[in-house]
């Protein structure tokens, strides 16, 4: 799942800010917010697959932190958008 | 700034075209904000830049500030962070030899300048800002 589409999720917005203050167990993240600790563990999972979180043992426990370079720029995420549109506009006009 | 070019083997008129009317098939499916990866993308003279999803769900991409046919077209751009704070594209299209010399200049506004660059503040900083577009995308 790509950065933004992971982002366009409220619960996901709000466990990562939640992780700004500091890294946390899943426990720790689901006592601040009003779902439960499952849904909390699918959430960071999302997170996680779009390299935004990562994941840490900790005794028996996982923390999770935030990747910041997980973050994009608007100057990367328009390059990459560029790259691909143009690369298809050419096979377009080749048609 | 970002710059990136491409040469089409078309006249102008048919590379703005191109741009232009179909967007819906040079517009990468990954980045549909409607939620469907078929969606239509319209970019019309009148000023109006968006996206309809199959569904008729509609989400605002950005708006033409200028539509130059065939030369020159100016986009402001929602998508990378919000209407509230857009980018700017602007297309050229060159005739030259073979064809027509498509370039296209992304760069940001003031109000999008330390969005621009920065990895964390792009959300850190802005995170409900730069992120309403893709959560109401989202929604």
């Amino acid at each position: 799942m790509h950065v933004l589409d992971a982002l366009g999720n409220p619960v996901r917005r709000a466990i990562l800010s939640e992780l700004r203050a500091g890294p946390l167990s899943v426990g720790e993240i689901a006592a601040g917010l009003p779902v439960s600790r499952p849904a909390v563990s699918r959430h960071l999972r999302v997170l996680e697959d779009a390299g935004l979180v990562q994941a840490r043992e900790e005794g028996t426990r996982n923390v999770y932190s935030v990747r910041m370079h997980g973050f994009a720029s608007v100057r990367e995420f328009v390059d990459e958008f560029w790259d691909t549109a143009l690369a298809r506009i050419e096979e377009l006009a080749r048609r | 700034m970002m710059v990136k070019s491409v040469t089409l083997p078309l006249t102008p008129i048919a590379a703005f075209e191109l741009f232009t009317q179909k967007a819906s098939e040079w517009w990468p499916k990954d980045r549909r904000h409607s939620g469907d990866s078929d969606s239509e993308i319209f970019m019309l003279p009148s000023g109006r830049f968006y996206e309809r999803a199959r569904s008729g769900h509609e989400v605002e991409l950005g708006h033409v500030q200028a539509w130059d046919q065939p030369n020159r077209i100016l986009l402001d751009f929602f998508v990378a962070t919000s209407p509230e704070r857009p980018t700017e594209v602007e297309v050229t299209f060159a005739a030259q030899e073979g064809g027509t010399h498509v370039t296209v200049i992304h760069r940001p506004k003031p109000s999008s300048a330390d969005l621009w660059s920065a990895r964390a503040p792009l959300y850190a900083q802005s995170w409900d800002l730069a992120l309403a577009a893709m959560a109401r995308a989202a929604a």
